[in-house]
């Protein structure tokens, strides 16, 4: 009975201190990476964002634009960059960069900014 | 005559220690300078890297230079230091402040000791490789093409200044960085700068590509 109860106690102890990517450490992901061209707020208005670039970076808050992408879509162009899913090589490949938890913790985050 | 003599023999005396001793000289007054201007408020001087995580590094106020004697070019340093012009077009990591360009500015004399400091402390994973800064138009490509690393660095293209703005300026790259440093950085990033905000290529362009792209962005004018 004892026993058991310890199984239990370690393996929620496990659970819960092994989460993915927990969502204030995903904002502050997209903060650091993604807002540089995305901008803070995800509206595509990033310093980077300059006249002379030749697409600007995607409105994550845009669901007409984000709608189009499956979640399959999003992950794999996050991790291997704008060509990905044809689109331009100014959205860089983050494939070494983020791990595949973070990658699919801003995915969900990404749904959650286009609300779509 | 006598004096002729003795003049070229201290002449000669002289001319010596500039060219061995005076460099050490200059160094250590250089560390000693460095210490009194609390450079050291902003600046890592010992490596190795330790940032962690995203607040590590948000926590500092300026770039590491635990390495510069590998990083820079010859010369740079003791004109850069005497008359600093913006490098990064942002304050340090700001995604919303633009450069001040109020970086310390030290007399020329004092420049110059304070970058024969910092040119001795060095990186055993530098150097070696042979890259040369040099027109590379298969690099061109990986840069301009492949990567976009235009999309966070600005550059000169046809005579104007363009590119993102959350790199340092890799305008006159050509005066500021050592090319095989250029390719370690790539390379082996964690070693340098195990966070920023800078993907890391390693893993994803393979080895003849990083030597074209490291030599074409080591010859940016
Ligand atoms: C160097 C600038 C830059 C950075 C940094 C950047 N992006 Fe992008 N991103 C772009 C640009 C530009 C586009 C639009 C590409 C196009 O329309 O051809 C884009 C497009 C996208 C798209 C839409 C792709 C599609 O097929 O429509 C997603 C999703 C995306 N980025 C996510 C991210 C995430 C998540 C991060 C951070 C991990 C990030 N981006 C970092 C520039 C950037
Ligand atoms: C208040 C913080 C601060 C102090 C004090 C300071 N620096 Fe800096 N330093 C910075 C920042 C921020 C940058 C980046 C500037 C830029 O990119 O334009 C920088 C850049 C540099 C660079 C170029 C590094 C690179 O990787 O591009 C050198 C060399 C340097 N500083 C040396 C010094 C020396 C020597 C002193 C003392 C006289 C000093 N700094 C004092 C903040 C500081
Ligand atoms: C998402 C933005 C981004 C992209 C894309 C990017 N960089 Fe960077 N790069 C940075 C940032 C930010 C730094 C400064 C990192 C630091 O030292 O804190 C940097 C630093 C550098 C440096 C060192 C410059 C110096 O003076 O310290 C080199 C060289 C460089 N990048 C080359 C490249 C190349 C080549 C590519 C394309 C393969 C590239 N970068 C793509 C953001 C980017």
């Amino acid at each position: 009975m004892r026993s058991i109860l310890y199984i239990f106690l370690f393996s929620s102890i496990l659970l819960t201190s092994v989460p993915a990517a927990d969502a204030a450490g995903v904002k502050e992901i997209y903060r650091f990476y993604c807002a540089q061209c995305h901008g803070l707020e995800g509206k595509g208005d990033g310093i980077n964002n300059r006249e002379e670039m030749p697409v600007t970076p995607r409105d994550h808050t845009s669901a007409g634009e984000m709608g189009k992408l499956t979640d399959e879509d999003i992950i794999s162009v996050i991790k291997e960059g704008g060509a990905a899913t044809s689109k331009s090589t100014l959205m860089p490949p983050f494939m070494k960069t983020l791990t595949d938890d973070e990658i699919i913790g801003l995915k969900d985050y990404l749904r959650e900014l286009c609300k779509c | 005559m006598f004096n002729k003599k003795i003049f070229s023999f201290f002449a000669v005396f002289f001319l010596c220690f500039l060219f061995t001793g005076a460099n050490d000289l200059y160094a250590r007054d250089g560390a000693a300078l460095f210490t009194q201007n609390k450079c050291n408020a902003c600046h890592q001087v010992e490596g190795p890297a330790t940032d962690k995580t995203i607040e590590d590094l948000l926590r500092r106020n300026g770039p590491e230079l635990w390495y510069a004697g590998s990083k820079f070019r010859p010369g740079f340093l003791g004109k850069w230091l005497a008359d600093p012009q913006p490098i990064r077009p942002m304050e340090y990591y700001s995604l919303t402040e633009p450069n001040k360009n109020d970086h310390p500015r030290l007399p020329s004399e004092e420049a110059k000791a304070v970058a024969a400091y910092l040119m001795t402390l060095t990186s055993g994973d530098v150097g070696g490789a042979g890259i040369v800064a040099r027109k590379n138009i298969k690099g061109k490509k990986v840069f301009a093409k492949e990567f976009s690393c235009y999309g966070c660095h600005q550059m000169r293209s046809r005579g104007h200044i363009m590119g993102g703005l959350s790199g340092p300026s890799l305008a006159g790259a050509r005066e500021r960085l050592n090319p095989e440093w250029v390719y370690a950085y790539m390379v082996r990033p964690k070693v340098f700068k195990p966070v920023k905000d800078m993907p890391v290529y390693s893993g994803l362009v393979n080895d003849k590509k990083m030597r074209n792209l490291s030599e074409y962005v080591s010859n940016l004018d």
